[in-house]
């Protein structure tokens, strides 16, 4: 039996009477590369939403690790390892890079002493060090003290990767990644998630290039209409009628992008 | 000789503006919110020292007892302005309900104080009445340098801590964006507070240094020095420390000098009129950027 590090069982989700997120049921496997994928307005930033607890959900629960997270609120579901990038980069512009990947630290702030002491007045406190060797373990050595404001948009979203993983997740939940991103910049940025999912980093991913989620992704479920139409291995969703039939009628999936 | 000794004295006065001044520009930084109840929290500092001297305390843990008054009142209108808009709303910064309560706590502290200590002006004893020295004529009395020197000092601390400590970057990445700051595990229901801290313990500092340095206290003390920190904020560019700290001085001396060179009667308009000029030529404030809080700090 797989061993699920996270569960999303029968989740409904309600917006205005609306409903965007239909009894939705899918479990993802410790260490895989899971891909959500489906058309647009089919659900998937709602399910990142939802698990990551910026909207509550009217019905079901999320898992993690067999814990009922569902009611937890945006912070402990990070202590507890969740960790998020988001589908507009949410990084803080005024601020350097190195500091906004410290922000990934302040969910381990459990108190006010944690938050002054060490109170960090050394240029190169412990994790002022920390989060530069981040940087530079994803190649992103030459930028710590640049304002964030000041870099390319494919530098910025793989910044965005780092401060989601200084807070050291079991889970990284990544909105459209590749986004905006230049060939070369995807390619950086899927050499980074490789990097990240080899450290036991499970991964899940809400994804318009196709490309991008067969070359990084094992593991795919697809949603249409807040509904899930299919769950299991990537190299097995292009064959599915239900999938070809929610991208655009009867077209190929690979194509869809 | 005359003007030089004007001019220090300016800067010494200053020094207490620029306290005031950089309690107003934190919050609207930090918060997008003009906070009215800081003349208030100033008053309180002084208020309070000389309730507590008239019970026999000494005077310097009645100055204490003062600015610990002023940090508390200032925790008070965070948990009943900006929290409670947040926790209703989801966002207090849209609204100009946190404003308005503001201006209501004012009025509130301000009659309670009026109730319960009187509206009379006060004497509060002066441990320095004599305490100044002489530089090449120039006569400096201790306690203005004393509260230049502390001002500039705390506001230089104030400045490092957000720079340097974590609680100032989570400041500061609050000041851009809060919701993104709540996403990324930044504690903000714990982190805002401590603006309404530092808000409460500037203003009562201040309100301390003023008391000890006119050894006078009324009921609306506070009023007549935050008009002229609030003119010195907009002067340096809102939601700027070093321009808080820049504006700050400027009113100070332009005071002194007004007063000097036009008399008492007229000092407001060299200040306001001062203000309306370089609002014309520079409509951001000598050190004002384009939008609140970002990059400021």
């Amino acid at each position: 039996m797989p061993d699920s590090v996270l569960s999303f069982q029968n989740v409904s989700k309600n917006f205005s009477g609306l409903r965007v997120i239909d009894e939705v049921t899918f479990d993802v496997e410790r260490g895989s590369r899971t891909a959500l994928i489906g058309p647009n307005g089919a659900g998937k930033t709602t399910v990142f939403n939802l698990i990551s607890g910026v909207y509550p959900i009217d019905q079901g629960q999320v898992l993690l690790d067999g814990d009922d997270i569902s009611t937890l609120p945006v912070r402990q579901r990070i202590n507890r390892g969740i960790s998020r990038s988001f589908q507009n980069i949410r990084l803080m512009p005024h601020l350097s890079a190195v500091e906004n990947v410290m922000l990934g630290q302040h969910s381990h702030s459990r108190s006010i002493g944690s938050l002054l002491f060490p109170l960090g007045w050394l240029p190169r406190n412990r994790w002022a060090k920390q989060a530069e060797e981040a940087l530079a373990q994803a190649g992103l050595g030459t930028y710590p003290g640049e304002v964030v404001a000041n870099l390319p948009y494919g530098v910025q979203k793989r910044i965005e990767v780092v401060r989601a993983m200084i807070s050291e997740p079991k889970v990284l939940m990544l909105d459209e990644p590749a986004a905006g991103l230049n060939e070369q910049e995807t390619e950086d940025l899927r050499l980074l998630l490789e990097q990240v999912s080899e450290r036991g980093v499970t991964l899940l991913v809400v994804e318009h290039d196709m490309q991008f989620v067969r070359r990084l992704c094992d593991q795919v479920v697809v949603l249409n209409f807040g509904k899930k139409i299919f769950e299991g291995l990537a190299s097995e969703v292009q064959e599915d009628q239900a999938v070809k039939e929610a991208y655009l009628g009867t077209e190929d999936v690979g194509d869809a992008a | 000789m005359l003007l030089v000794q004007q001019l220090i004295s300016g800067l010494m006065i200053g020094g207490i503006y620029v306290m005031v001044a950089v309690a107003f520009t934190l919050t609207i930084g930090m918060l997008n919110f003009l906070n009215f109840t800081i003349p208030a929290l100033f008053m309180l500092a002084g208020m309070v020292a000389w309730g507590l001297t008239t019970v026999g305390i000494h005077w310097a843990i009645a100055l204490l007892g003062g600015v610990a008054t002023a940090t508390i009142a200032s925790l008070i209108v965070e948990r009943f302005t900006y929290r409670y808009m947040r926790v209703r709303y989801g966002d207090a910064t849209e609204h100009a309900l946190p404003l308005v309560s503001s201006l209501g706590f004012l009025i509130v502290f301000e009659h309670l104080v009026l109730i319960v200590l009187g509206s009379e002006i006060q004497r509060f004893p002066n441990p320095f009445s004599s305490a100044d020295f002489y530089i090449g004529g120039l006569i400096i009395g201790i306690p203005q340098l004393a509260s230049l020197v502390l001002a500039l000092l705390i506001v230089w601390g104030l400045s490092t801590m957000l720079k340097r400590s974590r609680v100032g970057r989570a400041l500061r990445s609050i000041a851009e964006n809060p919701d993104a700051s709540t996403l990324m595990g930044v504690n903000v229901n714990f982190i805002v507070p401590v603006v309404f801290i530092i808000t409460g313990l500037m203003a009562g500092i201040a309100g301390m240094l003023f008391t000890l340095n006119y050894a006078a206290v009324n009921a609306y003390m506070g009023d007549e020095v935050a008009a002229k920190a609030i003119a010195g904020m907009v002067i340096g560019g809102l939601g700027n420390i070093w321009g808080a700290i820049a504006g700050g001085l400027i009113v100070g001396v332009t005071e002194v000098l007004a007063i000097h060179f036009f008399g008492a009667d007229i000092v407001k308009i060299p200040i306001w009129g001062l203000l309306l000029v370089l609002l014309i030529i520079r409509p951001s404030g000598l050190f004002g950027h384009t939008a609140i809080g970002k990059g400021k700090f």
